[in-house]
């Protein structure tokens, strides 16, 4: 009892931020219910980060309805590699990557051969709501396949590695590189047993990772050092996840964002609610982070000053970066 | 705390008052006992006449009854008797019964039974008496004796009720000659009352003389006297023995005045005697049975007002937010995860037809095999609605063979399976066998264990019988529920799951 007292002042003591004050103080005081869809379905955020004029992975066409499944062959074109993905699904499920065809055949990202048909059931089980939040009725979306740049191959395992960037207000607050492991399955969720990193933001150098909850240093598949890697185009990323705000009206959401090695920093997708452990992954608390930049809205909000998203990368840069690892 | 608005405070202070404020006024002023062992005296009163009857004349009984309009409240009363007419008749405050009979010979018996209780609601009756009177008539050493006595009482007394209480005393010092000479050597109650009565109307107080049972078990008794007047607002009660004030409250009254308890026409020897006995009974099942035999209808706008049926509807149907209140704990406070959000109280509702043990017995066996089923029809590749459907008659089947199962192996509790949710079980296939894919085995398990913990708990809470009456009693506990949940929903710390999940911070600092 009294060990579990002292935790609790401990990680309060850290700004340590727990599910119910991030749903209390963030998720319902800064995203209006009504703006959620934006960031829900990844066809209305592409659509309106097209508009905005951020980078996205291009889109080869949605299929909305069983009958449309027989265009398939007709968006794909000629294209070896696409990804299929539900509109609305939740924590990278029912995503499907195919690296690789040959003759009548596909092989998805992890080497598994399948057959034209069990694709088109990967899409009618999206259609009918299997992946989506809710179950509702949802759309598949088929894009490009990011191919992540070469910088991550050593501290890796398939998969694509992302890179999710907390935003309060436009503000960045956390950045975290989430690398895909063996256990994961090659995606890139935290809970499904990827390795978060979490990132300096001032200048993009890894720092130590969280692995299950543990804070690790090595890449658990590849032996390799995680932290002290420096992630290019570092400021690019930080106005891409800075300038999200703008493109959803959401006040308090993850960016989660991908290295092309051709294309440069893309947004993958946006979410509402972004999960928490990357505050282990920082081996840093959120909630000082989060007054910190509320403090200096209020102060702006004084002088009837508003900042465009780079300026606002310099105050989190400045506020937040630099930070030596332990 | 920043984030608890004064709205929000208000809110759940309203909430809150008002809560504690009704079920105060029900327990306090209305007098509902808080829980269900709670029991009342309930008297049985028999009052056994016995008399010689003459041979030829026409028979005529009258006897007082006692009239309840005080603190008493009758539920049941009933004249026995053969071949006797009855009735009933009320009369300056008093009830009297008649017994006829046109022939009766020889010993004769006749009862009254009367079961009664005290007047559940302590609501005060007005009460109207008299406050002046003509003096009685007095002559010659009498006047002079009862003028002498008179004097000092009125030195001596402030009000009514000192007056009459210095009379009693000065009345029972049977020493002084004044009270020798009025008393004229009879030193009964009954011959003090008369005194008492005479002095008193001299100084225009009014007095009337009360009959009273005692309430107590297993002892024969006679009706005992005393004496009461009034005093602008109250019967003030005196004994005309000791001057004690105040009747007791074990006291039933039974009748006013001078008549005798009994009067017989056509008959001689009448004999009343008094046996009484007391049991026990559920007070809100006594405060029921008072209510039909009352005016006080202070249960009507409760929920005790609807009809059986209903009332048992409900009682489950009160408990629902406290199983609500427990999974809101585990999931927020604890951080438990569960399927779904309220599923776990549907499954609680649920363990209510099939008990516990066999209700987590059945969940799991069913369940599990609608997750095997579920995997091999994964197999084929089937859209969401027809292999939910599946699911579910598969579901149906199941239950309709262990029913059938059970009950040719002589297990009668096996067929209460048959109202288990169908649907809920069906969804929580589905949505553990989707928890299972995406999340794994592992994850799977922890859920449905976390379900069904939340829903054993939540079964417990909701089947707590003091905690059934009480919440079916007194409603407005949900308001004080409702406050509690506003309150958590602004609730910001950390979930205990959490001091777990984050304990790598705690170790990177030791």
């Amino acid at each position: 009892m009294f060990g579990l007292i002292k935790t609790w002042k401990a990680l309060e003591a850290r700004g340590i931020m727990g599910i119910n004050r991030r749903n209390a103080d963030y998720v319902l005081k800064y995203n209006k219910r009504h703006l959620y869809p934006i960031v829900d379905d990844k066809i209305i955020t592409k659509e309106r980060a097209i508009k905005a004029g951020i980078h996205v992975p291009e889109m080869y066409g949605i299929i909305e309805t069983e009958k449309q499944i027989e265009k398939l062959d007709q968006i794909i074109g000629n294209r070896n590699d696409f990804v299929i993905k539900p509109a609305q699904g939740a924590g990278g499920d029912g995503i499907m990557v195919i690296a690789d065809r040959f003759e009548d055949r596909y092989r998805t990202v992890s080497g598994k051969i399948i057959s034209h048909e069990e694709i088109e059931h990967q899409i009618s089980s999206i259609l009918t709501g299997l992946y989506s939040l809710g179950g509702h009725r949802d759309r598949a979306l088929i894009e490009y396949r990011v191919t992540p740049d070469q910088i991550f191959k050593s501290i890796s395992y398939e998969g694509v590695p992302d890179i999710r960037i907390i935003v309060l207000m436009g503000y960045p607050v956390m950045a975290m590189l989430r690398l895909p492991t063996r256990q994961s399955g090659g995606k890139a969720n935290l809970h499904q047993g990827a390795i978060g990193v979490g990132v300096d933001l001032a200048t993009g150098l890894t720092l130590r990772g969280t692995w299950l909850n543990k804070i690790i240093s090595k890449h658990p598949d590849t032996t390799n050092a995680v932290d002290g890697v420096q992630l290019p185009n570092w400021d690019g990323f930080m106005k891409l996840a800075a300038s999200c705000y703008e493109l959803c009206g959401l006040g308090y959401i993850g960016v989660d964002m991908v290295l092309d090695q051709d294309k440069g920093p893309l947004i993958l997708e946006l979410n509402a609610r972004p999960g928490l452990n990357i505050q282990i992954a920082n081996d840093c608390g959120l909630t000082q982070r989060t007054h910190a930049i509320e403090a200096h809205l209020e102060a702006l909000a004084k002088d009837g000053v508003k900042e465009d998203a780079e300026q606002r990368v310099r105050v989190s840069q400045g506020l937040f970066g630099h930070v030596h690892p332990q | 705390m920043r984030s608890l608005t004064l709205h929000l405070k208000v809110l759940i202070t309203v909430l809150v008052l008002l809560g504690v404020l009704v079920t105060a006024y029900q327990i306090f002023i209305l007098g509902i006992p808080v829980t269900e062992d709670e029991t009342d005296d309930l008297w049985n009163i028999d009052a056994k006449v016995e008399f010689v009857a003459n041979a030829k004349d026409p028979v005529k009984v009258q006897m007082f009854v006692p009239p309840l309009n005080r603190d008493y409240v009758s539920l049941n009363e009933s004249f026995i008797s053969n071949n006797y007419g009855v009735s009933v008749n009320r009369a300056d405050g008093n009830r009297k019964v008649t017994w006829s009979a046109r022939r009766a010979s020889s010993n004769q018996t006749l009862y009254y039974r009367l079961v009664l209780t005290k007047r559940y609601s302590n609501e005060k009756t007005t009460v109207k008496g008299p406050t002046f009177r003509d003096s009685l008539a007095v002559e010659g050493p009498e006047k002079v004796a009862a003028e002498a006595l008179m004097a000092p009482i009125r030195q001596h007394s402030a009000d009514v009720e000192t007056f009459v209480s210095e009379t009693i005393k000065r009345v029972n010092n049977l020493n002084d000659d004044n009270v020798k000479l009025l008393l004229a050597g009879d030193t009964s109650s009954m011959k003090k009352a008369q005194v008492i009565d005479l002095l008193l109307s001299i100084a225009h107080v009014p007095m009337e003389k009360v009959h009273t049972i005692r309430l107590v078990a297993d002892t024969p008794q006679t009706p005992e006297l005393w004496l009461r007047s009034f005093n602008g607002n109250d019967w003030l009660y005196f004994n005309p023995d000791t001057g004690e004030q105040g009747l007791p409250s074990d006291r039933l009254l039974w009748w006013t005045g001078d008549d005798n308890l009994i009067t017989v026409d056509g008959g001689k020897k009448a004999n009343v005697t008094f046996s009484m006995n007391n049991s026990e009974m559920n007070a809100i099942r006594l405060a029921k049975l008072t209510d039909e035999n009352t005016d006080a209808d202070f249960l009507e706008y409760s929920l005790y007002g609807l009809p059986l049926q209903t009332q048992q509807t409900f009682m489950i149907m009160v408990m629902i937010p406290i199983g609500v209140l427990v999974i809101l704990v585990l999931r927020n406070l604890i951080g438990i995860q569960t399927l779904g959000t309220f599923t776990p109280v549907l499954i609680a509702l649920a363990f209510r037809e099939t008990q516990l043990g066999f209700g987590i017995m059945l969940f799991t066996v069913i369940t599990a095999l609608g997750l095997s089923l579920r995997s091999y029809l994964e197999h084929l590749k089937l859209q969401m609605l027809p292999r939910l459907s599946v699911v579910l008659t598969f579901v149906v089947v199941l239950i309709a063979a262990i029913s059938l199962f059970s009950h040719k192996l002589g297990l009668e509790r096996g067929l209460s399976v048959a109202l288990f949710p169908m649907v809920i079980l069906t969804m929580t296939i589905e949505r553990l066998s989707i928890t299972w894919e995406e999340r794994g085995g592992g994850h799977a398990m922890k859920v449905a264990i976390g379900t069904l913990f939340a829903a054993s708990l939540a079964h417990l809470l909701m089947m707590v019988p003091e905690l059934v009456y009480f919440v079916f009693t007194f409603p407005a506990v949900l308001l004080i529920l409702v406050g509690f949940m506003l309150a958590m929903g602004r609730y910001r710390g950390y979930r205990l799951t959490e001091l777990v999940r984050f304990k790598a911070f705690v170790k990177a600092d030791a």
